[in-house]
């Protein structure tokens, strides 16, 4: 037996593993932003640092004068734990103040932005120096006295510690939120999945609580998603009910069809024992005799729907002769009707093979030419015809074979004919004694095998019982 | 160019005995001297320092007690020298680099020449005492003015450098060449204490041009400027470092040691660990016993005011909140002291005061 899967787990692991996702991507996003915005405000800092240096840088009687203001310098502590280095050099790169051993400065991409004659832009570059990590930015000035000018470059670095403990301070608090909102979500989401499943669990206890023979139709409100779910439970119940109910009322007529008879033979047996006259008691006693048949076939015919019915359900199909299962049938048949003066006579020779239960079919036709021949005049003719493709006129039956047993008898009416089939039904005006199952048998048997089955009125006046059959094709002979 | 004059300092602790060599001849800038260990030799701690040999010897022989391993050898430079032995002599570079010159000691430990010390310093120092886990100040001390009384007759006490500035204007020539200044050129802590002046007030211009005008004479160290005072040849020093003064001024109570009311700048001595010691681990234990209460303690008992807050004492930091002073301004420790190093500011500052004290000259040895 297979491992049952809980909806509610596939549900919890689907939602956490969606969570984990988002939140990672939520972590990833952040931890981004973290390392812009730092890098930006930090770089700032930077620029103004650099902004203030060169703003105190003058040119007096063309010599550079660099007064650095402290301020340029506690702009910079604000990253109270990173290193800074700084350098003021002309345009022969030389170093006017500050180290002069600066690392990589981009001269050449100086020198192009100035050439094209547009007001520099702060570069920013990294690089090491001094054992640590360096951001560097470097801007020019040009210093303005009367007809002179000069060019001096500003550069400015500090080691990344700050940054990246603020980034990392940034990331800590993204990672609490989303911890938090982590958290939040799966117990919101808990709460929904328990929301959302408890009209399953609603529906089960509804039915636990019922008594077993309760079998109306639940009443639970549901999502209209499950509602199909209760409409099937109902539409089974109702059925469950109805075949219960077909089955109580069988029973009770069962016993009814055999008490009848029974309480017949007990009283005419009685009679017969106060019988004096011997022609009389004979006469009595052969109507026991004829009394216990009917109630033997009764009997019998109960029994073989038994059967049968437990067949339907244990007994697989196998390949069958259709023409050969009807000819012994009415070879088996023949002598018992000429009893009765009737004929069976077959006509065709269609051959054709059919899925079935040979018992079953065989049951079947039994009941059907029984019945057609104990509803047939004297001297009457049952004709049992077959017929297949090559007969039949239309191209859309050619794999359908046809089976029709007429007899001349009186026919049914067409009101009967919605009642024939069922159990222990019987015409008021019929005379001849049956158990009155007989054709309900064949019917069940045809359904069973999904052929169908139809009463027709036959000329002057009978009754054609039509049978069609689906066969098997050729090419699986 | 430069020479040890080697002075030998034993001290042997289990004796007791306490054979302090008198001080120092005032000439004698260079001095080594050696702490043997109590134990069989490891470990050769190497310190330079300005702070007097004398003052700062508890506080090896303490280190010595509680590390026995340990054998310190000492070496006393003036703040210049200091920074120019360390950059000119990387072999002979100190395990421990002391130094009031804040400015100085910050921009090696800028340059990448320390180490950083992961121990947490204690609590009871100030947050901002230290850079970095680097540099660590150690002492708390303010820069103040010393006064010979015997030019007063009559005047008031100056309390501020404005008051200063008028008993000049007062007593005018009277004071040509009685006005004794730390030699900025030579002398790195006369350069942080006179450009942290520059930044903090305006007075700052206004007594160059006194100082100038009544010739000042430029010193190179604390105890010439102090017998100098005592002596008569000078009537008034100006920026000189607490600690000494203040224990000067006990000796001599006719010499008077003021913290400005205006605003009193306060230094701290800083150290740091070469980046390239041989024995981080011993140097590390001594900045931390440095920092310790002890250590602190021990500073105080030699004078120095030291920065632990909870250390008390006459020479504690509560002693000094208790004399007259005015806003205690410490000069911070970060990235504001680079600019005491930038050399074209030096440069403006050299230049104001070689047009205002041109004319001034060493005072002849």
């Amino acid at each position: 037996m297979s491992k049952t899967r809980s909806l509610r787990r596939q549900l919890l692991v689907m939602t956490f593993i969606v969570l984990l996702f988002i939140s990672s991507l939520a972590l990833w996003g952040a931890h981004i932003y973290a390392n812009r915005t730092t890098k930006i405000s930090y770089d700032r800092l930077l620029y103004g640092a650099a902004l203030q240096m060169a703003e105190n840088i003058t040119l007096v009687n063309g010599k550079v004068i660099i007064d650095l203001p402290i301020s340029a310098f506690e702009t910079l502590s604000l990253s109270s734990s990173d290193r800074a280095f700084y350098s003021i050099m002309n345009t022969q790169y030389q170093v006017l103040t500050g180290y002069k051993d600066l690392p990589d400065i981009p001269f050449p991409q100086l020198i192009r932005e100035s050439q094209q004659n547009q007001p520099i832009k702060p570069l920013y570059y990294e690089s090491n120096y001094r054992g640590e990590r360096v951001r560097f930015i470097i801007l020019s000035k040009r210093l303005l006295e009367a007809d002179k000018s000069k060019t001096v470059f500003v550069i400015v670095g500090q080691t990344m510690e700050a940054r990246a403990k603020a980034a990392k301070e940034f990331n800590q608090i993204a990672l609490q939120f989303v911890s938090v909102f982590f958290i939040i979500t799966m117990l919101l989401l808990l709460f929904v999945i328990w929301q959302v499943l408890r009209p399953l669990q609603s529906i089960k206890q509804a039915i636990t609580e019922r008594s077993s023979l309760d079998l109306s139709a639940l009443d639970i409100h549901v999502p209209s998603e499950i509602a199909p779910l209760v409409g099937s439970i109902n539409y089974f119940m109702a059925q469950l009910d109805n075949t219960l109910q077909r089955l109580e009322r069988f029973t009770a007529e069962s016993a009814h069809q055999i008490r009848t008879p029974l309480a017949g033979l007990i009283s005419q047996a009685q009679n017969a024992l106060d019988e004096k006259d011997a022609a009389l008691r004979k006469q009595q006693l052969e109507n026991i005799l004829e009394s216990s048949q009917l109630l033997t076939q009764t009997v019998n015919q109960l029994l073989n729907r038994a059967t049968l019915t437990h067949r339907f359900q244990s007994h697989p199909f196998s390949l069958l002769s259709l023409d050969e299962l009807i000819k012994d049938t009415c070879r088996e048949l023949v002598v018992w009707a000429l009893e009765k003066h009737v004929e069976i006579a077959y006509v065709g020779d269609a051959k054709t093979n059919i899925l079935g239960d040979e018992f079953a079919l065989k049951q079947m036709l039994h009941n059907i030419i029984e019945n057609a021949v104990k509803y047939s005049p004297e001297h009457g003719t049952v004709e049992v015809e077959l017929m297949t493709q090559s007969t039949a006129s239309n191209q859309a039956l050619s794999n359908q074979a046809t089976l029709q047993i007429r007899d001349q008898g009186v026919g049914v009416c067409d009101e009967d004919k919605l009642h024939i089939f069922e159990y222990f039904y019987r015409s008021a005006d019929n005379v001849a004694a049956g158990s009155g199952i007989g054709l309900s048998i064949a019917k069940e048997v045809a359904e069973h095998h999904k052929a169908a089955f139809h009463l027709k009125d036959n000329q002057p006046t009978g009754l054609i019982v039509e049978i069609v059959f689906l066969c098997v094709e050729e090419s699986k002979q | 160019m430069k020479y040890y004059l080697a002075f030998l300092f034993c001290c042997f602790m289990a004796s007791g005995a306490d054979s302090h060599p008198s001080t120092p001849s005032p000439s004698n800038t260079t001095n080594t001297y050696s702490y043997p260990s109590l134990a069989k030799q490891t470990v050769l701690l190497t310190v330079h320092g300005a702070l007097d040999h004398a003052l700062i010897a508890p506080l090896f022989r303490a280190f010595i007690t509680q590390h026995p391993h340990t054998q310190i050898q000492y070496t006393q430079l003036n703040t210049n020298a200091l920074y120019q032995t360390f950059l000119d002599a990387p072999q002979e570079r100190p395990d421990i680099m002391m130094s009031p010159a804040m400015d100085l000691q910050f921009k090696l430990v800028n340059d990448g020449f320390a180490l950083r010390n992961d121990s947490p310093p204690p609590q009871s120092l100030p947050m901002d005492s230290q850079w970095r886990q680097e540099l660590f100040g150690f002492t708390y001390e303010p820069i103040v003015m010393v006064i010979n009384t015997d030019i007063l007759t009559g005047s008031p006490l100056p309390t501020s450098r404005e008051q200063l500035l008028t008993l000049i204007r007062d007593k005018d020539h009277l004071l040509d060449g009685k006005i004794g200044l730390f030699d900025i050129k030579k002398i790195g802590l006369g350069y942080l204490a006179w450009s942290y002046d520059s930044q903090q007030s305006r007075t700052y211009g206004r007594l160059l041009e006194a100082f100038g005008n009544h010739k000042a004479q430029l010193y190179t160290d604390t105890h010439t400027m102090l017998e100098a005072l005592l002596k008569g040849d000078l009537f008034i020093a100006y920026n000189l470092v607490g600690s000494y003064a203040f224990q000067w001024s006990k000796k001599y109570p006719w010499i008077v040691t003021l913290m400005p009311t205006d605003y009193t700048s306060i230094i701290m001595r800083t150290a740091f660990i070469n980046r390239q010691t041989t024995h981080p681990k011993t140097a590390k234990f001594f900045i931390d016993f440095l920092l310790s209460h002890q250590g602190q303690s021990l500073l105080e008992a030699s004078g120095i005011t030291p920065l632990d807050r909870h250390i008390t004492g006459q020479n504690s930091r509560q002693a000094l909140q208790k004399l007259p002073h005015g806003i205690f301004r410490p000069i911070p420790l970060g990235l504001e002291l680079l600019i005491q190093t930038d050399s074209a500011k030096k440069q403006l500052i050299y230049d104001e005061w070689d047009e205002a004290l041109g004319s001034s000259m060493s005072p002849s040895q």
